[in-house]
């Protein structure tokens, strides 16, 4: 087989593990595993969105909670003050957050690097305390809970979230669209643009690329990203909260992307997974178990610099029959145009 | 008005031991290129220790010379099992860095608690000063924190040591050709980082909480002062973080301290956006 | 001279800080013609392309590029307007591969914000990577992350990547500094071959090649034009001869 075919093949078996997870998982583990796994569904989303800067675009953002924070509060201000029902307040939340990295990265994408990383911390503490202060609307640190209006409603018939089963599937579709869209436009001639202006933006200016509106457009898709994600949080857990922006959980995204494998499409899903597969699993056994998260990022870091996802693609390519004769050192299936 | 003086005076003692404690993280930055996440959490360890030391022996004063020591050692074993393996890459630093800022914060929650405490202030005497009765530790902090940086620079511009951490940072290749061993600069720089944040912990015990998350509340203080002072200028660091403290100083006793933090936050973006290298930037390359 | 300037660059000064990098230049570039810049090191040359090319913004003065002032145009829009270059520290895509160097390049004429087409339907950009990679024989090595590549190769895609973008007028910075003997004779007959379809402007040190291939010499000296003329004049005169080919023959 060929790089990409393993690829292609793991991929299938992924989804379909994830299709049908609501009748597999109960049979092995414990049944709340299902609305776990739809939780660490929504926050790779959070991580994706870093990945997409990072990993793609060269931009490591470490304020991509302010977008998640805006897609929640949308939905819970949209439900519990507006009174809007599911789509409306879904679109409201996705709107405030894809508007919000519209204007903050019109500022931000004018420095990179060290200033860049910067000044998206400050931007998403600036509306982090904004939230906290902000009781009325917002509910500060207790937060803003509502009730979970329904999807459709026919006549007397209604789908909602507050069914499980069609709870899941709802997520895991929101989800699969992102990571369809994400995955169609890193494979477009705006996705090998980004890459051009990761590589080498003085470069990419001197071919004809606009650099800054390449970032400015990556900062905008990764927000409407994180807003997606923000937003099924929000109807994940009926619930919205400033603490959701602090920066410490844009810290935790930017460390599930790495951890991942930046610049892999389906890194993200794999760090976050890993993660909180741990906090779930660690945390019963010993109350700190933080410390061997803390331990367990180092050692990643330190021995698999390029993330899991790059573990598996070293591991695919030291299996899989090369595609084309020569290339000696480095022969990517994936990432052929 | 009287209140704008305590804030003010408050600020600027403060900015002072944020000064010293963003040095340290200015240094790690600049000379290890290290984004340096666990930094807030490297001062928070500082307060601990400083509790411990009071908690055993009853003495406050002890800490002000064991924290500082126990801060290097820590610093220098950090250095030497997650620093050096991922050298030479930045993005790396961060995770590795926020994997450390786990692991200090749930130790500390494991051995000293999760509830937060306060120390007494080994002077409890206030003095007449405009027009109010103000704490003298505070007076003390102060000078310490000065004299603390004052001895920071004398050592980076009189020892060989200091001598050999500037080469380092303007360029490693030939301090390392000219046989300075660039590898213990930069544990020796990173340990003094530590050793700053831990003293600046010891310092701000009495004035602040003791509490395992006191890191996370300050990380953004003191990477903002780096900025503002510009990158690897590290008299603006210090000039940066008594202005941002004093600033905000000042807000607070106008608006409530959300507000005045939100106010320090939007002036730190329009210094970024308009002066990225810093608001002293002309005296600097 | 009947020849009608591609490129006119006016009263171009560039200070930094105190120090005059570009105290004035005036030159000219005529289409069909190769033009050589030559000069001491620090005397502007490259400077002088910076400005052109959008990468610094002149103190003073003005460029018209193909009759359009370009005085105020950021680099993107220069690239656009077709006037491409390269770099003297060789500046390609070091983490994608030969193909998709040039596939970006050529795509960047077309548009990019695209987020929904898929790269093979994209055809112009496709034919042109692929006539690119033929013409620099550089076939063999499409798939090859750039960052694999020798010296001379990357030298060779930077040229491509340029051409890439269709340019009408190709600005070369020391093309072939730091080649060995066999790859400054395949590089300066590419440069040859291109010149009878683009113009070109080269800085180049070799003062053999420069005489050699060029038909138009600019001899710069502390940031300003010394001299301008045909190799035969220019070898003529004085005042090069003492400032500049002078000190270099001895």
């Amino acid at each position: 087989m060929t790089a990409a075919a393993i690829n292609r093949l793991g991929f299938v078996v992924v989804a379909l593990l994830t299709l049908t997870a609501p009748w597999f998982l109960p049979l092995l583990v414990d049944s709340f595993w299902v609305d776990i796994y739809a939780e660490m569904l929504i926050w790779s989303l959070l991580a994706a969105s870093v990945n997409l800067l990072f990993g793609y675009v060269g931009l490591l953002s470490f304020g991509q909670a302010l977008f998640f924070g805006m897609g929640m509060y949308g939905v819970a201000i949209g439900v519990a003050k507006l009174g809007l029902g599911f789509w409306p307040a879904f679109g409201l939340g996705v709107v405030m957050a894809t508007a919000m990295a519209l204007v903050a990265g019109a500022l931000a994408v004018r420095l990179t690097w060290h200033y860049f990383a910067i000044i998206t911390v400050v931007f998403s503490l600036i509306f982090y305390f904004a939230a906290l202060s902000w009781k009325p609307l917002t509910g500060g640190d207790d937060g803003l809970s509502f009730t979970m209006p329904p999807i459709v409603s026919i006549g007397e018939w209604e789908l909602s979230l507050t069914d499980p089963t069609v709870q899941y599937y709802f997520i895991i579709a929101i989800v699969g669209i992102c990571y369809a869209l994400m995955g169609v436009i890193l494979k477009s001639p705006l996705g090998s643009a980004f890459r051009a202006v990761k590589e080498n933006d003085h470069r990419a200016a001197l071919i004809g690329l606009n650099v800054y509106l390449i970032r400015l457009t990556a900062f905008v898709i990764a927000g409407f990203i994180a807003g997606v994600a923000g937003a099924l949080f929000a109807f994940f857990g009926r619930y919205a909260s400033a603490s959701y922006m602090f920066y410490h959980v844009s810290g935790e995204a930017v460390v599930w992307a790495i951890i991942g494998g930046a610049g892999t499409l389906l890194g993200p899903i794999v760090g976050t997974s890993l993660l909180i597969i741990l906090r779930e699993e660690l945390s019963h056994a010993w109350e700190h178990y933080l410390i061997l998260v803390g331990v367990i990022v180092i050692l990643v870091v330190i021995f698999a610099p390029k993330g899991l996802g790059g573990l598996w693609q070293a591991l695919v390519r030291r299996i899989a029959r090369p595609e084309t004769p020569p290339p000696s050192t480095d022969a990517k299936g994936e990432d052929k145009p | 008005m009287e209140l704008v003086i305590a804030l003010g005076m408050n600020g600027i003692v403060w900015g002072l031991i944020i000064a010293l404690i963003a040095l340290g993280l200015s240094i790690i930055f600049g000379l290890l290129d290290i984004i340096n996440i666990a930094h807030g959490d490297f001062f928070m360890v500082g307060t601990v220790l400083a509790w411990f030391v009071f908690d055993t022996t009853g003495n406050y004063w002890l800490a002000f010379a064991i924290v500082p020591i126990l801060g290097f050692a820590i610093g220098a074993v950090i250095e030497y099992t997650v620093i050096q393996p991922i050298k030479n890459a930045a993005a790396l630093s961060i995770v590795a860095t926020f994997g450390l800022s786990i692991i200090l914060q749930e130790s500390v929650r494991a051995t000293f608690g999760a509830t937060p405490a306060r120390l007494t202030a080994p002077i409890e005497e206030t003095v007449p000063l405009f027009g109010l009765e103000y704490e003298v530790y505070r007076l003390f902090a102060a000078l310490l924190s000065i004299a603390a940086i004052g001895c920071f620079f004398l050592f980076l511009h009189r020892t060989k040591l200091g001598t050999w951490m500037r080469a380092v940072r303007f360029d490693p290749e030939t301090a390392t050709a000219m046989g300075i061993p660039a590898r213990r600069v930069y544990m020796v720089t990173f340990a003094i980082g530590f050793a700053m944040a831990s003293l600046g912990g010891v310092v701000a015990g009495p004035i602040t909480t003791v509490d395992f998350q006191a890191g996370v509340d300050i990380l953004p203080f003191c990477f903002m002062a780096v900025i503002i002072g510009g990158l690897g200028n590290l008299e603006g660091t210090v000039a940066a973080a008594v202005m941002l403290a004093f600033f905000e100083g000042v807000m607070a006793s106008f608006v409530d301290p959300t507000l005045a933090r939100i106010g320090s936050l939007c002036l730190m973006s329009a210094v970024l956006l308009v002066r990225p290298h810093g608001i002293f930037s002309g005296s600097t390359r | 001279m009947t020849a009608t300037p591609i490129l006119e660059i006016d009263g171009i000064e560039k200070h930094f800080g105190g120090l005059a990098a570009l105290g004035g230049v005036h030159a000219t570039v005529d289409s069909g013609k190769l033009t050589a810049v030559i000069g001491p090191n620090g005397a502007g040359k490259t400077t002088l392309f910076n400005v052109v090319t959008g990468i610094l913004t002149p103190s003073a003065g003005s460029i018209r590029f193909m009759g359009k002032d370009i005085t105020d145009c950021s680099v993107h829009e220069i690239s656009r307007l077709g006037l491409a270059r390269t770099l003297q520290i060789k500046s390609v895509f070091h983490g994608m591969t030969v193909r998709e160097n040039l596939w970006i390049a050529a795509q960047s004429r077309r548009g990019v914000f695209r987020p929904f087409t898929g790269l093979k339907a994209c055809r112009a950009a496709n034919e042109r990577a692929d006539a690119l990679l033929e013409e620099l024989q550089l076939t063999h090595l499409a798939g090859q992350e750039a960052a694999n590549l020798s010296y001379g190769d990357v030298a060779l895609l930077e040229i491509g990547i340029a051409l890439a973008t269709e340019p009408k007028l190709l600005l070369l910075d020391e093309p072939i500094c730091g080649m060995g003997p066999a790859e400054t004779e395949r590089t300066v007959e590419k440069i040859r071959e291109l010149s009878k379809r683009i113009d070109i402007v080269i800085i180049e040190h070799d003062i053999e090649v420069v005489f050699d291939i060029s038909d138009d010499i600019i001899v710069m000296a502390l940031g300003t034009v010394l001299a301008r003329g045909t190799p035969a004049e220019i070898s003529e005169n004085a005042d090069v001869r003492a400032a500049y080919l002078g000190d270099d023959d001895a």
